[in-house]
């Protein structure tokens, strides 16, 4: 994909995805109705969930981008693996803030040692390693190899720590979404649910492509440092 | 059968050099028996039954002593240069992982053989349970720590933060280590059956399997130039 295309990518979905956000606002305060036990604070329910679909889905990203990286060594894979964790680690990081506000209010404290919360926390803290990794490389290949390899461990491991905190009683709301017999929410908070995927979709991928392209041209300018050639006959396409 | 001979001539060149320094066993020994008086003086006895929370404090001063002497499992490779040698050397790599698995297996096992007697003495434990399934537990999840540790003892090796970065990289991921172990550790110190113990014993296994075979696997692409 060349940057021109890249930027008028980010710029449309950018823009649509602050349209999203802007309607998932006005059905979150104005749509729908109030929930019966929790109460208004169930609303924030319209932005905590989204936000760790994203999370995950973005870490799945990282952790296939990684493993298919090291097997075949395209420099694409891992621009697109540290453009997906930095957008997962954005949206981690509001589901990490906007649990604890609807937990203050629920449960009367703002943190517990449930499982899916210390799942959450670990998670925010594997890939924190993982950007440290990178960071802290002088040879930027033996970089992206070794930040490969710590996010395909983080997300081998994830199903492990899920299984070892489950062992504890879970305090947190069951899903009500994905689950087998399907969901179990009323329409209007189903439909003001999957706005909220929509518009957090949309923002992680503007972020994911904007980021993509500051990788690529990086690179570009890396290549640069190190080549005497004038740069204006590389491909950045 | 050639493939566990490499692996062996690996670790027994680890344990040679260790066992001729004591370097890393000193420093992991003196640390394990010091954290045990600094427990000791941090704990209101007269307020926590030190058996009740012995678990707890013993896997966790196996696990901060492990770090300090895994931190240090390439140090010596990566100071003088030994490890481009390793490299060249007709080794597979993956037996290299595993030899140093192997090695620093011995090593903190030991130390973990000294926390148990030296924590037992200090706080006055008694044991009521299976010694040998407490084996099979601490063995495990030593294992499934080392062979984590050590494939990330190489990626922080290879960084400028070096050790430093170490626990940040092990300590989210080897929770369920932790939760598997002290769980059973203090089951069997309240003389519970083995059979309650043997579900954690089970996962500790997987563990363990999954980051020997996980770290075999990808040590390549931590280690070569």
């Amino acid at each position: 994909m060349s940057l021109k295309r890249i930027r008028w990518g980010v710029l449309g979905l950018g823009t649509l995805g602050v349209a999203t956000i802007v309607l998932l606002h006005v059905l979150i305060f104005f749509g729908v109705p109030t929930e019966s036990f929790q109460g208004v604070v169930q609303r924030i329910f319209y932005i905590h969930v989204p936000a760790w679909w994203i999370t995950f889905s973005a870490f799945g990203v990282v952790a296939l981008c990684s493993a298919v990286y090291l097997w075949l060594g395209d420099d694409r894979l891992d621009a697109a693996a540290v453009a997906a964790a930095e957008g997962g680690m954005v949206f981690c990081t509001i589901g990490l803030l906007t649990g604890p506000l609807w937990a203050r209010v629920a449960w009367g404290a703002w943190w517990t040692w449930e499982p899916r919360l210390t799942l959450a926390l670990l998670l925010w803290f594997i890939y924190l390693g993982y950007f440290l990794v990178r960071k802290s490389t002088e040879n930027p290949e033996q970089g992206k190899r070794l930040a490969a390899v710590v996010g395909i461990i983080g997300v081998l491991d994830i199903p492990v720590i899920h299984i070892s905190v489950s062992w504890l009683r879970s305090l947190h709301p069951e899903a009500v979404v994905l689950r087998p017999e399907g969901p179990n929410l009323d329409a209007s908070m189903l439909w003001t649910l999957m706005v909220g995927l929509l518009a957090y979709s949309l923002i992680f991928s503007s972020l994911f492509l904007a980021r993509y392209a500051v990788e690529k041209l990086e690179r570009v300018l890396a290549l640069r440092d190190v080549t005497t050639a004038p740069a204006h006959g590389v491909d950045v396409s | 059968m050639a493939y566990l001979g490499l692996v062996w001539t690996v670790a027994r060149k680890d344990l040679l050099i260790e066992f001729r320094t004591y370097e890393r066993l000193a420093a992991m020994g003196a640390f394990a028996v010091l954290v045990g008086v600094l427990f000791n003086y941090s704990i209101d006895t007269a307020q926590v039954r030190p058996q009740s929370i012995a678990a707890g404090l013993i896997w966790m001063t196996i696990l901060f002593g492990g770090m300090l002497g895994l931190g240090r499992t390439f140090q010596l490779e990566q100071e003088d240069g030994a490890l481009s040698g390793i490299l060249q050397s007709p080794i597979p790599l993956d037996a290299l992982y595993l030899g140093k698995v192997l090695a620093n297996f011995v090593l903190l096992a030991l130390i973990a053989g000294v926390v148990f007697v030296v924590f037992g003495a200090f706080f006055n434990l008694r044991f009521a349970g299976s010694v040998t399934a407490l084996v099979g537990v601490v063995g495990l999840g030593v294992l499934g720590f080392v062979a984590l540790t050590t494939l990330l003892s190489a990626v922080a090796t290879r960084t400028s933060m070096g050790e430093s970065l170490l626990p940040v990289l092990v300590f989210p991921l080897v929770l369920p280590v932790v939760i598997f172990g002290t769980t059973a550790t203090g089951r069997l110190f309240a003389g519970r059956p083995v059979a309650e113990v043997s579900g954690s014993i089970r996962m500790l296994a997987a563990f363990s399997l999954i980051f020997l075979v996980a770290g075999a696997g990808m040590f390549r692409f931590v280690i070569e130039e």
